[in-house]
């Protein structure tokens, strides 16, 4: 950026260097190159593509109608009903699991922010969910625990309740909220770490000048905490929204988009693998790159700001 | 408005063998200064934060007025604190700052208005009152620290070193402030530094800490002309007492090629045959060879009215027990006071005397003060 901008503002004595000066920059990004032309070609032509695609006709059921269509696809993907129901699939999986995350997570970061023996220990562990493969995870709360046969969740009711306990299938009677669990309990940890990162670098004499300012510990949690938290949480809900809203394996694996559960990411799958119309899946895919980009924005807005705060 | 009073109170820290404050004992009266100083690990500030409730009180008692404070929350106390670093509320105004506590205590919000408007007044704080803590300079930072405690009304104001983060001229412009603003509010105060001058020039009373240990606590005066130890000789004025390490002979203590007459009775207590003896830079004249003390003089420092002559005592021990880190230090220059117009020369030899009455005499194994 630096070298980009440097011509324009540099002296007028200084063109007769230009030409060297070029020279040389070319010299330090030549070897750059290659790696930005893989990314290029590995990142950017599929999207650009995938923004032509999206203006097509493009079935492979009917090769022979393949053209330029304008918006209809965009259309189709707000007007047509299982699109629709996709984005609000979308976006009550995102607010649940954001919002379950962070309240529990700010729960969590709270206690952890405590001293207490095995500290270091627990801290461990409570992250571990965050560090499993996600297909795995939502593997392991489709059979090992939403199971009505073997899950634990039965298990335990006919432990405790004996053999005439209830057996619901937890999967089956709510699907959606099946799924906001399994999720919230892989993102929590994240949201954690952010928040406990928050809390401890909370300064220590002000909680004391509040303490002695004759504020509860309510009172300094409400006015002293959360203030000092707000941009952390504003970051850890909005990277999690980013990674939430693209969420494909929890509801693929668990319902297999089936019950009224498909987001706009299992939309997309469905539309380009099962009915084969590139042209709508592309526009669906242009759709969750839009939003996410709008989410990114802000996140990235909160980060540089939490940059300004720290180097103030 | 309030007495406090320390009593036999006593801070160790978890894991520590030795405590941290111990068996403090400071009666402080109503609308009285009280500085405590001491080098640095010497406990005053954990001493104050006794005082505020932050620091857990382990053995003895401490109260303010004639409630028993020992086991009260921060909260209860009615005390208001200025910290170090201010520790402003971040997110706050000034103003919002400034009125936080009678917003928890449900003062209502005109008086709250007042009060903070009032205080602003004091303090020169008016134009900034919508502004954010990190919007202002430091000296006005501190003077937001000032006024939310003197918002408050509380009984006792409590000051952990709070002019350490201004630059040198603001420090001594605010010391007087403070001072003054004391003395009109009337308000108990404890106030904390490692700054002996600010301890001299602040407090009506000053009290010297060590490893935790009150050392002497007296008026400013007489902490100057009555030492009661080695260590608050050697603490207290600046440029530091000289103390020498001298034998004892008939009729007084040797100096130099000399004796220096010293009353019999004086040294009486005195553990061992050597004293030490104290003199302050001022307290030494001029005079011909073959008295006092000989001093080579390696630096001269020349101030306009006052020179300071910093040399090294020849035949003369100089005290070493007197340190403020711990650690070894190299010894100690000789130093003294003389005319600002007729000062010596580098690498001079000088004889100084010391004048009578103003010598100092200390127990050299135990440190205390000998005679009256």
């Amino acid at each position: 950026m630096a070298t980009a901008t440097a011509p324009a503002s540099a002296p007028p004595a200084r063109s007769k260097e230009t030409a060297l000066n070029k020279a040389g920059d070319w010299a330090r990004r030549a070897p750059l190159l290659p790696a930005l032309i893989f990314v290029i070609a590995m990142t950017q032509l599929p999207f650009l593509a995938t923004i032509v695609i999206s203006f097509m006709n493009w079935n492979a059921y009917y090769p022979k109608e393949r053209g330029f269509t304008g918006f209809d696809n965009y259309v189709a993907v707000f007007t047509d009903t299982n699109a629709r129901s996709a984005v609000i699939v979308t976006i009550v999986l995102t607010v649940s699991v954001v919002l379950i995350c962070l309240v529990l997570g700010l729960a969590i970061a709270l206690l952890l922010d405590r001293k207490f023996r095995g500290r270091g220990v627990v801290r461990t562990l409570m992250i571990t969910p965050f560090l499993i493969v996600p297909v795995a995870a939502a593997l392991l709360w489709k059979h090992a625990l939403y199971n009505p046969e073997y899950g634990l969740f039965n298990g335990v009711l006919k432990w405790l309740f004996g053999e005439n306990a209830p057996q619901p299938d937890w999967i089956s009677n709510n699907p959606l909220l099946a799924i906001i669990v399994a999720i919230s309990w892989q993102w929590t940890p994240f949201m954690m770490l952010i928040l406990l990162a928050g809390l401890q670098s909370r300064p220590l004499d002000v909680v004391e000048a509040a303490r002695i300012d004759g504020a509860s510990t309510w009172q300094i949690f409400t006015h002293m905490t959360l203030p000092h938290l707000r941009q952390y949480i504003e970051l850890a809900g909005l990277l999690g929204a980013i990674y939430v809203v693209q969420n494909f394996d929890h509801v693929f694996t668990i319902t297999s988009g089936g019950l009224g559960t498909a987001n706009l990411p299992y939309f997309i799958y469905q539309t380009f693998y099962t009915a084969q119309d590139y042209g709508r899946a592309s526009a669906a895919g242009v759709v969750v790159v839009i939003g996410t980009i709008i989410i990114a924005t802000a996140a990235l807005r909160t980060v540089f700001s939490l940059f300004r705060e720290e180097s103030r | 408005m309030a007495t406090v009073k320390f009593d036999e109170a006593t801070r160790i820290y978890p894991g520590n063998d030795i405590p941290s404050v111990d068996k403090l004992n400071i009666d402080i009266a109503d609308g009285e200064f009280l500085v405590l100083v001491g080098p640095s690990g010497c406990g005053k500030s954990t001493s104050l934060r006794m005082l505020a409730g932050l620091e857990e009180v382990n053995d003895g008692k401490i109260w303010i007025g004639d409630r028993d404070v020992t086991n009260l929350s921060p909260k209860d106390r009615d005390v208001a604190m200025v910290f170090q670093n201010y520790a402003l509320y971040p997110h706050m105004t000034v103003a919002d700052n400034m009125g936080f506590a009678l917003k928890i205590a449900g003062v209502d919000k005109s008086e709250i208005t007042k009060r903070v408007k009032e205080a602003a007044k004091i303090l020169d704080l008016e134009p900034y009152l919508e502004r954010k803590p990190k919007a202002l300079s430091g000296g006005q930072r501190q003077r937001v620290a000032m006024g939310r405690a003197i918002v408050r009304q509380p009984q006792v104001f409590l000051m952990d070193e709070p002019l350490s983060n201004l630059d040198a001229k603001l420090r001594v412009q605010t010391r007087t402030q403070i001072a003054s603003l004391q003395r009109r509010l009337g308000v108990t105060t404890v106030y904390v530094t490692h700054d002996q001058i600010e301890a001299m020039t602040m407090g009506d009373r000053v009290a010297v800490l060590k490893d935790g240990i009150l050392q002497q606590c007296d008026t400013p005066r007489r902490m100057y002309d009555h030492p009661n130890n080695v260590f608050v000789a050697g603490f207290i004025g600046s440029p530091a007492m000289n103390l020498l390490d001298v034998a004892v002979v008939d009729g007084g203590v040797k100096l130099g090629t000399g004796t220096y007459p010293v009353a019999r009775d004086h040294l009486k207590d005195a553990h061992g045959r050597s004293v030490t003896m104290g003199v302050r830079p001022e307290d030494l004249d001029l005079t011909t060879e073959g008295n006092g003390i000989p001093v080579v003089v390696d630096v001269v420092e020349e101030l306009g009215a006052d020179a300071y002559i910093y040399g090294t005592a020849k035949d003369a021990h100089q005290h070493q027990d007197y340190d403020e880190s711990g650690g070894d230090l190299p010894e100690r220059p000789f130093i003294a006071r003389v005319d600002g117009r007729r000062p010596p020369q580098k690498g001079e030899t000088v004889y100084l005397a010391p004048k009578e009455g103003h010598v100092h005499m200390f127990d050299t194994e135990n440190g205390l003060r000998l005679g009256d």
